[in-house]
């Protein structure tokens, strides 16, 4: 996926991503987020994740370090955070021919359920998109398949308790914690 | 003779105040209960359990600048321990003294629960998880709450606390939830204590600052909530004990 530069907006670090989707849904922001998982020992921190928005709605996920986009891109990057966050804006309509039918697209609320837990703010994406855009079907119960395909992973699932371990391990000796 | 329970949860907003007083009132019908708001960045203690007005909360006792039990209410059947909401008394509190705090009400109780920090970010968030003999991780079924639920048992694992058990808070299909249930008690290491259902009656319950089991004590979260109660199996242990396992689990930060 190729995106132009665009002005950056924003970069900070969060541990919800729920923040920076719901300020690029009130400024309507066009242009893309690159987000940066901040857990060096998780396995997919090599890469990066990108969302691009179209006025604020999520539009396309890829993620470089697994080559994978849509709905696969999300799950990629649904560990846990901080993350590094930066947001980029470009000009309305610049997005247009990346955009297209691209193979990386999500149903506009998915990053703020799959990556941040916020129902309240997927329904706003959602009220904000092109109706065209949101999915049909129940989103509940599509939520809830996302879920148990996250547990059925059981590779990512132990990458994430080993990283933590590794983590709470190091910050032992900082914070001056016995481990077991 | 006495057990410390965390009840935590990576991530904000999966209820963890309201499970806190449920599990607080439901274990109260057997054992001497006491309630610590430990999250002493975000009091939500307080407004719980109708302590919004009161002078002395935790935040003077970790200021040094009164004594534990100036800080402790009857309340539903529990003794109550609040955090202020104020930024200077959130400022002038040192949450290293929570190990004191602890070990002391420790001595005159069966049970701490201890409402825990939603977030691994420091040393003082993590120190509930510390003092805990077992914690009980309060999860949403989505992605986000899973994994950082994940992490938080393992911090715990780590540091030497066990896992009494995971409680779905805020489920919605009810249907799922016990195959998301059965697929994530795979990588918790202890059951699920329930799953509770959102509820108008939850929000209502908040917003008369009362407890859910003393608002709506026969609707159906109450009722998860008891079952969750019934299924932990409270381990004592010597109060001096526990003095003595927190004196050894952290290092002080003076010289």
């Amino acid at each position: 996926m190729k995106l132009p530069q665009g002005w950056l907006r924003r970069r900070r670090v969060v541990t919800d991503l729920a923040t920076p989707l719901s300020s690029a849904l009130e400024r309507e922001l066009t242009g893309y987020a690159r987000l940066e998982s901040q857990d060096a020992l998780l396995l997919d921190a090599d890469g990066v994740g990108v969302l691009t928005f179209e006025r604020g709605v999520p539009v396309l996920a890829y993620h470089t370090g697994t080559d994978r986009g849509g709905p696969d891109a999300l799950a990629d990057l649904a560990v846990a955070g901080p993350y590094r966050i930066e947001l980029y804006e470009l000009e309305d309509g610049s997005l247009a021919d990346v955009h297209g039918d691209s193979p990386l697209r999500i149903e506009p609320g998915t990053p703020a359920e799959r990556l941040a837990g916020d129902a309240d703010l997927a329904r706003r994406t959602r009220e904000q998109a092109p109706p065209e855009w949101v999915g049909a079907g129940s989103q509940p119960t599509r939520e809830l398949k996302a879920v148990e395909q996250f547990l059925d992973d059981e590779d990512r699932i132990a990458s994430i308790r080993e990283a933590a371990r590794r983590e709470a391990a190091s910050r032992a000796d900082d914070w001056g914690f016995d481990v077991e | 003779m006495v057990e410390v329970f965390a009840v935590a949860s990576g991530k904000g907003g999966t209820g963890k105040t309201t499970t806190t007083m449920a599990l607080g009132m439901a274990l109260a019908d057997e054992y001497d209960v006491t309630v610590i708001d430990a999250d002493t960045g975000m009091a939500n203690v307080l407004f719980h359990a109708g302590l919004a007005d009161v002078e002395t909360t935790l935040h003077e006792v970790l200021a040094g600048q009164a004594p534990v039990d100036d800080a402790v209410y009857r309340r539903f059947g529990m003794n109550v321990v609040p955090c202020g909401t104020s930024l200077s008394g959130f400022r002038e509190a040192e949450p290293e003294r929570l190990r004191g705090v602890v070990a002391t009400l420790a001595e005159r109780t069966d049970v701490i629960l201890l409402d825990s920090p939603a977030t691994l970010s420091s040393r003082a968030a993590v120190l509930p998880i510390v003092l805990a003999d077992r914690i009980v991780v309060v999860l949403q079924p989505t992605i986000p709450s899973l994994s950082d639920g994940l992490k938080v048992q393992e911090y715990a694992t780590t540091y030497g606390t066990d896992v009494a058990g995971i409680l779905f808070n805020r489920v919605t299909e009810d249907e799922a939830i016990d195959e998301i249930a059965r697929k994530a008690e795979r990588y918790f290491e202890g059951p699920t204590l329930a799953t509770v259902v959102e509820s108008e009656t939850v929000r209502a319950a908040r917003r008369a600052s009362k407890p859910l089991l003393a608002h709506a004590p026969t609707s159906p979260p109450a009722a998860a909530y008891r079952e969750a109660a019934e299924t932990l199996v409270v381990r004592s242990h010597r109060a001096e004990s526990v003095a003595d396992r927190f004196r050894s689990a952290v290092i002080p930060d003076e010289p």
